[in-house]
Parts: C-alpha cells; sequence; structure tokens
C-alpha cells in the first residue's frame, strides 16, 4: 500500500504543480513519521499549492493561516468568547483544529504568536485559561517562510526550528519545468481536480506500519556517528541534537516503508539527513571568516562523506 | 659459438612468448574477485569500487555506488536483485539468501579491471 502511495500522491499533486515531486516526497516521510514541515522559499514557487493538494490527495482537511505582523495567539488556537444567548463563555476553536495548518509566512508574525503555535505542534493539544482541547489526528503544520534577507521578518530562533522535522526550500523551477508550468496555467488550475488516494483510517494504518520498521544496531550506531561528527565538527558551534536524530529516525523509518522495505539502510537515513538536520545546525562565524562554508547543508554533506555507514 | 648464441636467444623468446600468457591468466585470476556467498560477493564489489574510484567518498552508501556505476555506463539491472536480499540480510535481519551473485561478480570484474569511474 505504501509503495505506490508515493507514486498516486504524486500523480494527483502533479495535476496541479510541476517538477515538485522531491518536495511532495518530502512532505509524504513527514506526515507519516508524525512530523511538522518548514517550507522555505521566495514567493510565487507554488508553496501553498503544493500544501493544498498534498492535503486534499490525502483527504485531510486543510485549514490556511496568513501570518502577518498584527495576528494574535487567539487568530491560530482560539479562545473563549462571550455567548449572550446562553450568557456564557465558551471556547471558540481556532484555524489550528484541522489536519493539515497551513502558516503562511510564518516569520511575519510576532514571537508570542509563533511560540503559541509551535507549543499546539509539540504537545498536540491547546491550553487557553486552563481548558485544554487535544488537536484532530493527524495534525500536521506546514509552514511557509521567506528568505530572511527580506524586511519585516522575525526569524523563528534555533530552539523554535527545532520543532520542525524538516525543512524543504523550494528553489525555481529549471527552464524545462518552468515552460510547463507557463503551458498548464495557461487554462485554470483547480484544487477540486485532486483526487483523494487513501480510504478513510487507511493512514492510520500507515502509521501503525511505520511503527513496525526496524533499525538494526549497525544503522543506529551510524546515526550516533553522524551525530557525534556534527558536534566534532569544527565550523559548527551548533551539532545535531538528541531529538534531531530521533527525527531523523523516524523519517528514515517512514522512508523505508515508502520504498516497501521493513527494515531502515543507511540510504535511508543518508538522503533525509540534510533535510532534518541542517535547519538544526549553527555555523561558528569565526570558522566563516577563515573561509569554510556558512551553508549548513554543505558542511553536513561532508560530514556525511566522512562517516563510514555500514554496508 | 654465434648460432648457439643465436639458439639460446630464439629459445628463450620461445618461452617468453608461451608463457607470458599463462602469467598474465593467473594474474588476472588472482584479481578476480572470490566469493562463496552473497555478502562476500559485495564485500568484493565494495573493494573493486574503492580501487576504481579513489574519489569515492568513505560515507558512499550502496545507491550512490550503483547510481555511480550506472552514470558511467556499467549495467546495474543485474544486481539490483542481489543487492536487495543482501540488504534484507545485511539491515533487515533475515538469513543470507541463496541468491545468484554471479552478476554482482561480473560487475566487480569489469569495475576491478579494464574499468575506472568517473564521476
Amino acid at each position: 500500500m505504501a509503495g505506490d502511495l508515493r507514486d498516486k500522491v504524486r500523480r494527483e499533486v502533479g495535476k496541479l504543480v510541476v517538477g515538485r515531486e522531491r518536495e511532495v516526497d518530502l512532505l509524504l516521510v513527514c506526515l507519516l513519521a508524525k512530523g511538522h514541515v518548514l517550507l522555505e522559499g521566495v514567493p510565487g514557487v507554488s508553496k501553498t499549492l503544493v500544501a493544498n493538494a498534498f492535503a486534499k490527495c490525502l483527504g485531510l482537511q486543510f485549514k490556511r493561516v496568513q501570518f502577518t505582523p498584527d495576528i494574535l495567539p487567539l487568530d491560530i488556537i482560539g479562545g473563549f468568547v462571550f455567548d449572550l444567548k446562553d450568557r456564557e463563555f465558551e471556547f471558540r476553536r481556532g484555524p489550528v483544529f484541522t489536519n493539515v495548518l497551513l502558516a503562511d509566512e510564518i516569520n511575519r508574525a510576532p514571537p508570542k504568536v509563533q511560540s503559541a503555535l509551535l507549543e499546539s505542534m509539540q504537545e498536540l493539544q491547546v491550553t487557553v485559561e486552563g481548558h485544554t482541547e487535544k488537536l484532530p489526528s493527524p495534525f500536521m503544520v506546514i509552514a511557509t517562510q521567506n528568505p530572511l534577507e527580506f524586511e519585516g521578518v522575525y526569524p523563528l530562533p534555533e530552539g523554535q526550528l527545532d520543532r520542525f522535522m524538516v525543512k524543504v526550500t523550494f528553489g525555481y523551477p529549471s527552464k524545462e519545468v518552468e515552460s510547463s508550468i507557463i503551458r498548464r496555467n495557461l487554462s485554470k488550475l483547480d484544487v477540486a481536480d485532486v483526487n483523494p488516494v487513501l480510504a478513510p483510517g487507511e493512514l492510520d494504518s500507515l502509521f501503525a506500519e511505520v511503527e513496525k520498521v526496524t533499525v538494526s544496531d549497525d544503522v543506529l550506531s551510524y546515526l550516533s556517528r553522524v551525530a557525534e561528527a556534527t558536534r566534532k565538527e569544527g565550523s559548527l558551534v551548533l551539532g545535531a541534537s538528541p531529538r534531531a536524530i530521533v527525527q531523523l529516525v523516524h523519517c528514515a523509518r517512514a522512508r523505508a516503508l515508502i520504498e516497501g522495505r521493513k527494515y531502515v539502510t543507511p540510504d535511508d537515513v543518508k538522503s533525509l539527513a540534510n533535510d532534518v538536520l541542517a535547519h538544526r545546525l549553527a555555523v561558528d562565524r569565526a570558522a566563516a571568516f577563515k573561509g569554510v562554508s556558512q551553508n549548513t547543508g554543505t558542511i553536513l554533506s561532508g560530514i556525511l562523506d566522512r562517516v563510514e555507514p555500514p554496508r | 659459438m654465434v648460432s648457439s648464441q643465436l639458439v639460446l636467444g630464439a629459445l628463450l623468446a620461445l618461452n617468453v612468448a608461451l608463457f607470458a600468457p599463462l602469467v598474465l591468466a593467473a594474474m588476472r585470476a588472482r584479481r578476480r574477485t572470490r566469493a562463496s556467498n552473497l555478502a562476500d560477493a559485495f564485500d568484493g564489489l565494495e573493494k573493486a569500487l574503492r580501487r576504481a574510484a579513489p574519489d569515492l567518498p568513505a560515507g558512499f552508501t550502496w545507491e550512490e555506488a550503483v547510481a555511480r556505476l550506472r552514470a558511467s555506463g556499467v549495467k546495474t539491472e543485474g544486481i539490483e536483485p542481489a543487492l536487495r536480499g543482501y540488504e534484507d540480510y545485511r539491515y533487515g535481519g533475515q538469513p543470507l539468501p541463496n541468491l545468484d551473485y554471479s552478476e554482482v561478480l561480473k560487475v566487480a570484474e569489469r569495475v576491478g579491471g579494464r574499468w575506472s569511474l568517473g564521476r
């Protein structure tokens, strides 16, 4: 079931978006690993459309919130409002009560709002004035952010970036893909054309399947060696945390299931390491002055080239 | 005197001509990957890859190795089922399967012999 799921999801999302297969695969891995995704890219590279089509094809409830500098925590998680008829306060749920929440331009919202959302992501519940409500299952946040050189943004601190299982960078499409995008946009695109590929309850059985994917001691040792190497890397001041490595294992298990395996291979780990770890690492500015790359992805690739996997 | 030297030289040349192919064949046989099971075959392939591509990073995985072979024009379809079986054993805790690994050895010989792997 999981093996052809990827192809089905790609096909359905592909009805609206061209050339984003890898990004869609990562969304699927992250959903099966019960994580949240941060999409980074300049405006107009189909981040929102991918998220919307992805939720639709999996038959999940989807809501979108546009983050702005004047947004309040209440606008996201909800709050108590006075019901004039019953003459009492009742809890009104915010848009966070959904399966897939698209938090558009999360770095445009002030830190208080960001942290309100990130708490719900971690706890999978919302607490307002002592009243706690569980979020629907599955719950996945797909947050988008513009690259930080843009003005009027509040960059997510390291601790909050760590809550995102995967960071996906949306670059500009290639020339060929761009031609297809233009051609396709000559006629109207409609999310209604995207059909669900999963029957109700199938997603729950996929979550259960992921739990059964095994990780051998050799692969676990490989993961530890990768983590250790990031911590000992001279050009980094912040290496991979144990939480980051645990999340990498979850993602690797999800990928293994999608590939039709019941065990994790070093390829699962290595192919996802950059997407899961790079955004949690911090470059040593002193090393950057010495001409060392400031890109954590490049540094991590170098580390992965040095750490020998079990073969 | 001169004629006996000529005869000796001719005999020496004849010996070289006769035995050189035998020596070369023996050397080739020594370089050939020997394997008694699937795991040995992949061990041989790993060694052959390291010899053929010294720039291959220490952290290479089988998926990357196969991609590199393919990019170098080596046909890999034959080794893919064997690789899957080997991975079932190596990472999945399954018993070593009794699969045909001759294709793995062929690729190892091809890689370790005349071939050098370009990027």
